[in-house]
C-alpha cells in the first residue's frame, strides 16, 4: 500500500475533501524556498484536492494517512503516459520505415498520441470506476505527529 | 532500422543518462525508495522528456540554427520543457482528474530535473532528423527508468537488511549506486564491438 498523509480542508455534505501535504524530491535544503521541488505550489496542492468517501467521521484540519493498493500508481502511469507514447512512437517508428520525411513523421506521431490519449481517457474511466485510483482512508494522525490507529 | 536500434540501444544502456552522464541524480535518489513510485516517475519523466525534445527540435531547426541563436538555446529550451510539463498537467488532469490526483505529484520535480534539459543539449550535439532525434530521447528516458525501477528494487531490499546504522539510508543507498554505475560500465565495452 502506498501511504501519504493528507489534511481534510473541507466538509460538503458530510463528504470531507483532503489536500495531499507536498513531499519533496530530496530531503530538503536551505534554498528550499526558492527551489521547484516541492511540489508546485498552493495553487498545483488545490488542483490535486480529492473527496475521501469511506473515512470516519473527519473535522476541517484533521490529518491523515491515506492510501491507495499496490500496483495503482503502475496501471495509471501505464495508461497516462506508458499507451500515448508507445502508440506515438510507433507510429514515428512506421513513418520512419515507410519513408515518411520529418513532417510525415511528426503528423504520424501527432496522430498517435491522440488517439493514445483518447484511449488512456477510455482505459482510465475503467479505472476510476472500479475505485482503482481512489484513497483510501488508512488511519489519523495523531496531534505529535505520529500514526494512530482510527 | 538498424541505425534505428543501434541509436536506442546506445542512448539507454552504454551512454546512460543517470550512471553514464551522471544526470537527474535528485530524483535517483529522491524517488527510489518504492518500485512504484519510481516507475510513475520514470513514465512521467519520460513523456516529458520525449515531447519536449520534439519541441527543442523544430525550435533548433527552424529558429536559432537558421538565425544564428544559439546563445538563447539553453533558456529557449528551459521554456520549451515548462511548456512541456504544463501541456502534460493539462492534458492528464482533461483526460482523467483521478489520473491527475494520482499522478500529478511527479510533475512538478520534472520541471527541476535536469536530465530532461541534458538530453535536450545532447540532441543539438547529435544533428540528428526529426524522427531520430525523437527515438533518442525516448531511448534515453528509458535508460533513465530502467536505472529508477532497478535502483528502486534494490533500495526496497536494502530496507529489508540489516544494514549498520552509520551506513543506514543515503550511504548505503550512494554505495549500491555507484556499484550499479559499476556494473552499466559493462555496456560500455558493447560500442568497442
Amino acid at each position: 500500500m502506498l501511504e501519504s498523509v493528507a489534511k481534510v480542508v473541507a466538509l460538503e455534505d458530510g463528504t470531507p475533501w483532503l489536500e495531499p501535504e507536498p513531499k519533496a524530491s530530496c530531503s530538503g535544503c536551505l534554498s528550499l524556498a526558492a527551489c521547484g521541488a516541492k511540489g508546485g505550489g498552493l495553487r498545483a496542492l488545490a488542483a490535486r484536492r480529492f473527496p475521501l468517501t469511506d473515512a470516519p467521521a473527519l473535522r476541517i484540519g484533521d490529518r491523515v494517512v491515506v492510501g491507495l493498493p499496490e500496483g495503482s500508481v503502475l496501471r495509471a502511469a501505464a495508461t497516462a503516459y506508458g499507451l500515448p507514447m508507445a502508440l506515438m512512437i510507433g507510429a514515428g517508428i512506421v513513418a520512419e520505415t515507410n519513408g515518411a520525411g520529418d513532417g510525415g513523421g511528426a503528423l504520424a506521431m501527432a496522430g498517435g498520441l491522440a488517439l493514445g490519449l483518447l484511449l488512456a481517457r477510455l482505459i482510465a474511466g475503467r479505472l476510476s470506476g472500479r475505485g482503482d485510483l481512489t484513497p483510501r482512508f488508512l488511519r489519523r494522525v495523531a496531534a505529535d505527529g505520529a500514526c494512530a490507529k482510527h | 532500422m538498424k541505425d534505428v536500434i543501434l541509436l536506442m540501444v546506445s542512448a539507454t544502456l552504454v551512454n546512460n543518462v543517470v550512471l553514464a552522464r551522471f544526470l537527474g541524480l535528485c530524483s535517483f535518489m529522491g524517488v527510489t525508495t518504492k518500485v512504484d513510485t519510481a516507475v510513475g516517475m520514470g513514465m512521467a519523466t519520460t513523456f516529458v522528456i520525449t515531447v519536449s525534445a520534439m519541441g527543442d527540435w523544430a525550435l533548433e531547426t527552424f529558429l536559432l540554427a537558421p538565425f544564428d541563436l544559439a546563445y538563447l538555446r539553453t533558456v529557449t529550451f528551459i521554456l520549451v520543457i515548462a511548456a512541456a510539463v504544463q501541456f502534460t498537467e493539462m492534458v492528464i488532469r482533461k483526460v482523467s482528474p483521478a489520473l491527475f490526483r494520482t499522478l500529478g505529484i511527479y510533475l512538478p520535480l520534472i520541471t527541476t530535473n535536469c536530465a530532461v534539459l541534458g538530453v535536450a543539449l545532447l540532441l543539438v550535439e547529435g544533428r540528428y532528423g526529426f524522427i531520430d532525434s525523437t527515438l533518442f530521447a525516448f531511448a534515453s528516458s528509458l535508460g533513465y527508468s530502467l536505472v529508477m525501477v532497478v535502483f528502486a528494487g534494490l533500495r526496497e531490499r536494502l530496507a529489508l537488511a540489516e544494514v549498520p546504522m552509520l551506513m543506514a539510508g543515503p550511504p548505503i543507498g550512494f554505495i549500491t549506486a555507484s556499484l550499479l554505475a559499476l556494473a552499466f560500465m559493462g555496456f560500455s565495452g558493447m560500442s568497442a564491438n
